[in-house]
């Protein structure tokens, strides 16, 4: 994760922005609307593991000095699947196999309701982050994980600087 | 109706707040089937999309209207090894990826 901020970095001309936009660290909400009624249904209780590194990762360019954070922006966003077979396919689609079994419980009743009700549709919601980090172009501070001996891999000297002679 | 996500647009009003998109050239790195790349060529953005799966992107190529043709380009790529020169791009967005 940090190689792909690293490599985003690269490609990035000076003073230029990196979006990051993905779902906050919380659990989606499942719901069906029938009849203009909205009725949650629960929480998904998926691994959340990777959004935390992802976190992580970007606290780290920023120690690096590599970026520098311009603002952050938390929007709700809906999908609204018009069949429990959409909703099914989607959730198999986007969870690992082996941690499906986390879905399961969601997905019963989600069946269920869809089946008691007519003309429902299932609505997943939750929050997402929108970070916008800057791209410094100077030479970039020492972090972490610098000390910690694994130095940026894109640093950039200073126009006339020998690094070495310090 | 088939899946509609973010039907009320929240997504797309936070993006057009934080930059302008117009003409400005843009990687959009996890671009799926291209939903994203999508909505930011709208605004206007000439975006290069990328992803590692073979088969989304061979759906983002399908899914790309006659009149984006001209803004939007899909490839498969990592994230961890760019194939794009140094400094050429506005904007790289990561778009639910990670």
């Amino acid at each position: 994760m940090v190689h792909a901020l690293h490599e985003a970095r690269r490609v990035l001309k000076p003073h230029s922005i990196l979006i990051d936009l993905r779902p906050a660290i919380a659990h989606r909400e499942v719901g069906i609307v029938s009849a203009g009624r909205y009725t949650r249904l629960g929480k998904i209780h998926e691994c959340l593991d990777q959004d935390r590194a992802a976190d992580q990762a970007i606290a780290r360019v920023l120690r690096e000095g590599l970026f520098e954070s311009r603002s952050r922006i938390r929007l709700e966003v809906r999908r609204v699947y018009s069949t429990f077979a959409e909703f099914h396919d989607a959730i198999c689609e986007s969870v690992q196999a082996g941690s499906l079994t986390a879905y399961k419980r969601m997905m019963q009743r989600a069946e269920i309701a869809c089946r008691e009700s007519r003309e429902c549709k299932i609505v997943t919601k939750g929050p997402l982050v929108l970070t916008v980090l800057a791209k410094r172009t100077g030479y970039p501070q020492r972090g972490r994980g610098h000390e910690s001996g694994n130095p940026p891999h894109h640093r950039e000297g200073r126009p006339g600087a020998d690094p070495k002679r310090g | 109706m088939p899946l509609h996500i973010d039907p009320e647009r929240n997504e797309v009003r936070a993006l057009k707040r934080v930059t302008n998109w117009r003409d400005k050239r843009v990687l959009d790195i996890g671009c799926g089937d291209g939903r994203l790349s999508l909505r930011l060529a709208r605004l206007g953005a000439l975006v290069h999309g990328i992803d590692p799966d073979r088969k989304l992107i061979l759906k983002a190529r399908t899914g790309l209207p006659n009149h984006l043709a001209a803004r939007v380009r899909y490839r498969v790529g990592k994230a961890g090894g760019l194939a794009f020169r140094g400094e050429s791009f506005d904007l790289v967005v990561f778009s639910w990826s990670f």
